[in-house]
């Protein structure tokens, strides 16, 4: 367990996966803040192209679907409008529609389960990072299970419908505040349960069934929006979160009262399990998802205290075991996720379920972390602050003393050396903070200047610009560019010898 | 969250949260209701910290859902965390613990100020069986109960009594209190965004003054 809180970095690792020399970071895919601004905004540009898109096919798909249906309704009353798609689809020979259409062919004759299966028709090659090809993938294959599902429901094609058109109006609302964008998605969670419940009469099991359905579909596609947004101060909590655990590295076992006995290999194999799951939510997109690796957290948890304790965990025993495994997880973007999941989770889920009072208690942990202080930790502040200082470290279970002097003597150097070490370490850390920051400062200012540049260009169009419409002003600009760059090459060559004239 | 529909048919979904301090039994009374255990050392449960039971009471279906809370000093802090959203409250005291009663009092009036009327409050006085050790009075109890609005009940999670009642007359009044919200804001209607959250703060404390006698310690 305890290599876990070493410091293992491999130079490599740390480098932007584009190879532009920057830094990376893990939020942001491995990449520098430039390049992931580059590949995010392209993301976005492309799921708005891709959204509209969608969109127009399917309304024409379902205006001739109800067309058809009527031509149909007196000879096969039975047949289901969905047919009528996997005829077209033969005619049509554009695979984009293909794909779309595929959306509502039944699923019997396209297995959902087989990942390349309907999405092997996409021709058009997708210009970004496998990593957005990838979200692009995991979008199309939540409309297809959403569509799925719907099949079966009474008054599956509205709701569809329904969420389609509210999705997409989400992606004109980029730039509102967090907190609008939750509320607006929580009231439209709340008008369609009700709906669900008096219009089509479900029932609270059925309706539950649906919205974590809507739930899947809305989030997908919605969660690069949407996650950690650049108008809230998400991005700084997660990175004072972090410090803050890693300050506190130092915390035991015993000053937490946990009650379990990492001794029993059980146990401590819970605990790792516990620690795996934990991390695992930031991988998540769905709220539900996020809450699912909570809570299996949570159950690893339960094992290792019942395990140990050789009784059924209480919260008295649950909630300190929590706090134990998240300062030694350290979950990447913890605040990120709490907020995401508060902001967009289905709220019956978060109140009363079973997920949401272990979300209710990961929240607890965070801000009992946040606050605490040598009071909550059975310990004088003077000595809280020796080890949050790293002027002294607890010296485990054993104190070093205990065998023979000059292993004591060993102990302590090696104590040493690690303070050494951790003090480099957070030096690094800030040195690595302020190149980001500088880093980003500068990537505004290129983006002002761009702006700037660009607004300019505007207003006081060039003649160059307006010069592709004709093919010979074309050349010329040609030629132009081909003088300027023989400018270039000149000015690296020495000044041309100028004659002089000598008097005499 | 209560979730109860026009048509009558819904079920109606409750949060419960266990406050007090440690040892008074709040674990004890929830395993004994849903489980009717008690000091069970064949553990065939897996926790004790979060527990459903469903009812049915007069032809309506409750999901009831018990959040135990971490009753360690250390965590007093992180009460509003789990009591949010809550539609009742049970506040457990030991009868033979004083200073656990006095416990009681802080949570009243916390859970008062920072959730105002909607929550319905039930003060459990347990551990019965050890009536020959009793250090906080039957009379003291109830008047201070009554002159917050909260029930008054005794139990004893050892002998199984009076838990089935709390439970049953808890669930009633959350209902009372439900359907009557829903009255309030008409048929159909949506809920408001804060109502949905559930949080309400108010700045002053709602609170009757005490009947005579109760508050001689505090
Ligand atoms: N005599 C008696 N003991 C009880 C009763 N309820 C709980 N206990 C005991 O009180 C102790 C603490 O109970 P527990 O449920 O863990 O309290 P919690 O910390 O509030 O959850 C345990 O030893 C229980 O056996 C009761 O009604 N009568
Ligand atoms: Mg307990
Ligand atoms: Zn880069």
């Amino acid at each position: 367990m305890s290599q876990r809180r070493g410091i293992h970095v491999d130079q490599s690792e740390l480098l932007c996966k584009k190879g532009c020399g920057f830094y990376g970071n893990g939020a942001w895919q491995g990449l520098c803040s430039k390049c992931w601004r580059e590949e995010n905004q392209r993301e976005k540009q492309r799921q708005i192209q891709e959204d509209q898109a969608l969109a127009e096919r399917l309304q024409r798909e379902e205006e001739e679907a109800y067309a058809s249906r009527h031509q149909r309704a007196q000879s096969q009353p039975a047949v289901t409008p969905f047919n009528k798609f996997e005829e077209r689809k033969t005619k049509e020979k554009s695979s984009r529609v293909n794909t779309v259409t595929k959306f509502f062919t039944p699923s019997t004759k396209t297995p959902p389960k087989k990942d390349a299966g309907p999405f092997d028709t996409q021709s058009t090659p997708s210009p970004s990072s496998s990593a957005g090809r990838q979200s692009s993938l995991d979008r199309d294959r939540a409309t297809q299970e959403f569509i799925d599902f719907l099949k079966a429901v009474k008054s599956g094609r509205e709701i569809f419908k329904q969420c389609r058109a509210f999705t997409e109006s989400m992606a004109y609302k980029r730039d509102m505040g967090a907190d609008e964008l939750s509320e607006c998605v929580q009231d439209f969670y709340q008008n369609l349960s009700d709906r669900l419940h008096n219009q089509f009469k479900g029932s609270s099991e059925l309706v539950e069934r649906v919205m974590d359905e809507v739930e899947k579909y809305m989030m997908t596609r919605l969660y690069t929006e949407v996650f950690c947004p650049e108008t809230t101060d998400d991005e700084k909590k997660d990175l004072a979160i972090q410090k803050r655990i890693r300050d506190l590295h130092w915390v035991t076992i015993e000053m937490l009262c946990v009650p379990v006995d990492e001794e029993i290999p059980e146990v401590s194999d819970s605990v790792v399990k516990a620690i795996t799951d934990i991390i695992e939510m930031d991988s998540k997109q769905v709220p539900k998802d996020k809450l699912g690796c909570i809570t299996r957290c949570s159950k690893h948890i339960f094992n290792g205290i019942r395990v140990s304790k050789k009784e059924a965990a209480s919260a008295d025993d649950f909630l300190p075991t929590l706090i134990y495994i998240v300062l030694k997880a350290n979950p990447p973007r913890l605040q990120s996720n709490i907020q995401y999941i508060t902001r967009f989770c289905n709220p019956s889920r978060l109140m009363t379920g079973e997920d949401g009072y272990y979300f209710t208690n990961l929240c607890c942990a965070v801000a009992f972390i946040e606050k605490l202080d040598g009071q909550s930790l059975n310990m004088s502040s003077e000595e809280f602050e020796l080890y949050m200082s790293g002027q002294a470290s607890p010296n485990g279970p054993q104190p070093a003393a205990s065998s023979s002097s000059s292993g004591s003597a060993a102990l302590s150097q090696a104590h040493n050396s690690l303070d050494v070490l951790t003090g480099l370490d957070e030096r690094q850390e800030r040195v690595i903070e302020k190149a980001r920051q500088l880093e980003s400062d500068l990537i505004d200012w290129t983006d002002e200047v761009e702006q700037k540049v660009q607004s300019a260009l505007e207003s006081f169009p060039l003649e160059t610009q307006q010069s592709t419409t004709s093919a010979a002003s074309e050349t010329a600009s040609a030629a132009l560019s081909a003088i300027d760059s023989e400018n270039v090459e000149n000015e690296l060559l020495p000044p041309p010898l100028q004659p002089q004239v000598f008097a005499g | 969250m209560a979730t109860a529909g026009a048509a009558g048919s819904r079920t109606y979904s409750f949060k419960v949260v266990l406050l007090g301090e440690g040892c008074v039994g709040k674990t004890s009374l929830v395993l004994r209701y849903c489980e009717n255990k008690f000091n069970d050392k064949h553990i065939t449960t897996l926790q004790a910290s979060f527990l459903t039971k469903k009812l049915n009471i007069t032809g309506k279906r409750v999901n009831l859902a018990i959040w135990d809370t971490a009753g360690q000093e250390r965590f007093h802090a992180l009460g509003p965390i789990y009591y949010r959203d809550s539609n009742g409250a049970i506040l457990v005291y030991d009868i033979t613990d004083e200073d656990s009663f006095q416990k009681v009092k802080n949570w009243v009036k916390e859970l008062r100020k920072m959730l105002g009327n909607e929550i319905c409050l039930c003060i459990v006085g347990n551990k019965i069986d050890l009536d020959k050790d009793r250090n906080v009075s039957v009379e003291e109890a109830e008047s201070y109960s009554e002159s917050v609005g909260a029930k008054h009940y005794h139990t004893s999670a050892k002998l199984n009594k009076g838990i089935e009642e709390l439970f049953l007359d808890l669930c009633k009044r959350m209902m009372e209190t439900a359907q009557a919200e829903e009255r309030a804001k008409g048929n159909g209607a949506s809920q408001s965004a804060s109502s949905r959250r559930g949080v309400q703060i108010v700045d002053d404390e709602p609170q009757a003054t005490p009947a005579g006698g109760c508050c001689s310690s505090g």
